[in-house]
């Protein structure tokens, strides 16, 4: 059953084309992955995706509903959690905290007046934070200073913030860029851990190691446009991949 | 894990409420040994209320008002007004001053928190003068203009007549409760949004959290406490002043801020209270430069503690007790560790 829809979106800015005519399906429980070069309209397809750019024309639906004219927060509230490019998190707060903040999101909804909450009533949401923290391996870091991580503790860090939320859909862009083939290996395994929880992925990336390993599902964006749509296998030998991604050289 | 770790947080906060409450209700008492005075106590729990208040907007959010004037200008001419016309009792005044001030806040969030940092500032800055500017114009009538607003008639509460210590502890009643609610909000789970959105307000969004919603309701809660503090200075002193419109009032709450320590809640009142001490029993000894003593400080201040009186007080902690006295809960502004790369 298919999760997410794209439908004929279209987006350029300024008269350049970064989208034209897309059309894509996310079944639900598999990895996608959408590939492609620089400049192909990856990322531009993922914020079309959760609202932060809006789309000229075409639709997204998300579980059979259209996302079109809905603020980011309730897009996320509806089951949708994204792990950006650069790792986006609350520097100034605790590990602990930054992942609670996601979890009281998921318990309280997107806004509640609950100014006045003894910290007991919160301390299962602290509670579910370490645990999360700790599949993570950042257990000894959960009363520090989140700016402290290294670069790559800052993306598992993101990544539990977005788990947390328990979405039903989760969209990584690069999720393993400027990492060391140790901290990329390592989130190949975290992020196959999860695939054992059933949450469908869409994720964005350059590094083939990674998508090959990953991905069930793979679209190749080039110039705007999905240039192929398929297994791995399938997408591996198609001579158009090879042609527009690596100008004829074998993935 | 959490539970066991959370019980010595509320510990603390009984603590630091005890010792908050005995300096505060003293305060008639030891004041005077520096050369203070019982009336310059009630001015200083006052400003105190203000300042708690702003810290929820500036030290929480990370939202600079430079227009909380339009919340205390307001709200004292409001308690003026029913003082004058309607009755000698504060309860009803202050009530109306709360809902006039709630009301206000809500119109001016809507339109200010739209922008962010220096163009909130300037926002909050011009809308407040535009009430300062209306006191004195359109609204002369009922403000008496330039001559401030005069009264007759001596504030009571339920018959008790509000003078001299009475003014005080009521003050500082209230200023206790006030504490305690931001102590209560910082451990909230509002309080930590409030904390996110200064942290990082786009991923607070992408975490499905309405963050205008969470400023909206902060900005009004800090107006508030703004509101009580122009209420009760009314009560204090019954006569509404066109200068607590006026954008030095503006700049004073964030002054103390500054000095005290942005985001700490103690420290914008250890700001206040230095302040108002600095204008009204120092200022004597030094004479006519005292506001050149005044900035000179307040320089060196910034430069050399960013975090203000509390980060002193922290530093100064940190050389008495050898190894540091940095706790995992403490604001930890002050310490700079090394990021791990």
């Amino acid at each position: 059953m298919s999760l997410l829809e794209v439908k004929d979106v279209n987006k350029s800015f300024g008269g350049l084309a970064a989208l034209s005519n897309i059309n894509l399906s996310v079944d639900e429980g598999t990895v996608h992955a959408i590939i492609g070069p620089n400049g192909a309209g990856k990322s531009t397809l993922l914020n079309v995706m959760i609202g932060l750019i809006e789309a000229d024309s075409g639709t997204v639906e998300f579980d059979g509903r259209s996302l079109s004219n809905v603020s980011p927060h309730d897009i996320i509230q509806r089951g949708i959690a994204r792990v950006f490019q650069t790792p986006q998190i609350f520097p100034e707060l605790s590990l602990r905290e930054n992942v609670a903040i996601a979890g009281l999101a998921r318990r309280d909804g997107k806004f509640k007046m609950n100014a006045l909450q003894s910290p007991r009533r919160t301390a299962e949401v602290y509670d579910a934070a370490e645990d999360l923290l700790e599949d993570m391996g950042l257990k000894d870091l959960v009363h520090e200073e989140a700016q402290h991580l290294s670069r790559g503790d800052k993306r598992r860090l993101e990544l539990a913030i977005c788990l947390a939320a328990e979405p039903r859909l989760l969209l990584l862009d690069e999720p393993t860029a400027g990492m060391s083939r140790h901290d990329t290996n390592q989130t190949i395994d975290l992020l196959k851990k999860l695939a054992e929880r059933g949450t469908t992925k869409v994720v964005i990336e350059h590094d083939m190691h990674v998508v090959f390993s990953l991905a069930e599902r793979i679209s190749v964006l080039a110039q705007g446009q999905i240039i192929a749509d398929g297994a791995p296998d399938e997408v591996r030998g198609d001579p158009k991949v090879e042609e527009a991604y690596l100008g004829g050289a074998h993935l | 894990m959490s539970a066991r770790s959370k019980a010595p947080a509320s510990a603390r906060n009984g603590l630091t409420i005890a010792v908050f409450a005995a300096v505060v209700l003293s305060m008639p008492f030891w004041l005077p040994l520096i050369g203070g005075y019982e009336a310059l106590a009630t001015k200083i729990v006052i400003w105190a209320i203000f300042a708690v208040g702003f810290d929820i907007l500036l030290g929480f959010t990370g939202y600079l008002s430079f227009g909380h004037a339009a919340f205390f200008g307001t709200s004292a001419y409001t308690t003026g007004l029913m003082l004058k016309h309607v009755s000698a009792d504060v309860l009803p005044a202050m009530g109306a001053s709360i809902l006039v001030t709630v009301f206000l806040a809500f119109l001016l969030g809507v339109i200010t928190l739209r922008r962010a940092g220096i163009y909130f500032a300037i926002l909050t800055l011009a809308f407040a003068q535009m009430f300062h500017v209306a006191a004195l114009s359109i609204f002369q009538g009922w403000t008496g203009g330039d001559n401030g607003l005069t009264m007759s008639t001596r504030p009571e509460l339920l018959g008790i007549p509000m003078t001299g210590l009475n003014v005080f502890y009521f003050a500082a009643a209230i200023a206790i409760v006030g504490f305690y609610i931001a102590l209560r909000i910082r451990n909230s789970p509002f309080g930590l949004m409030l904390r996110s959105i200064k942290s990082n307000a786009m991923r607070l969004e992408y975490t499905g959290v309405y963050v205008r919603a969470y400023k909206q309701i902060g900005f009004m809660i800090s107006a508030v406490y703004a509101g009580v503090a122009g209420s009760l200075m009314v009560i204090y002193e019954p006569y509404v002043a066109t200068k607590f419109l006026h954008w030095s009032t503006s700049g004073e709450i964030v002054i103390m801020s500054v000095i005290g320590g942005v985001g700490t809640l103690i420290g914008p009142m250890l700001g206040a209270t230095f302040m108002l001490y600095f204008q009204n029993v120092v200022q004597a000894f030094i004479g006519e430069q005292w506001k050149l003593v005044l900035g000179i400080i307040f320089m060196l201040v910034v430069i050399f503690m960013p975090g203000g009186f509390m980060e002193g007080l922290r530093r100064l902690r940190g050389a008495v007790t050898p190894g540091g006295a940095s706790g995992a809960g403490a604001d930890s502004t002050a310490s700079a560790r090394q990021p791990a790369e």
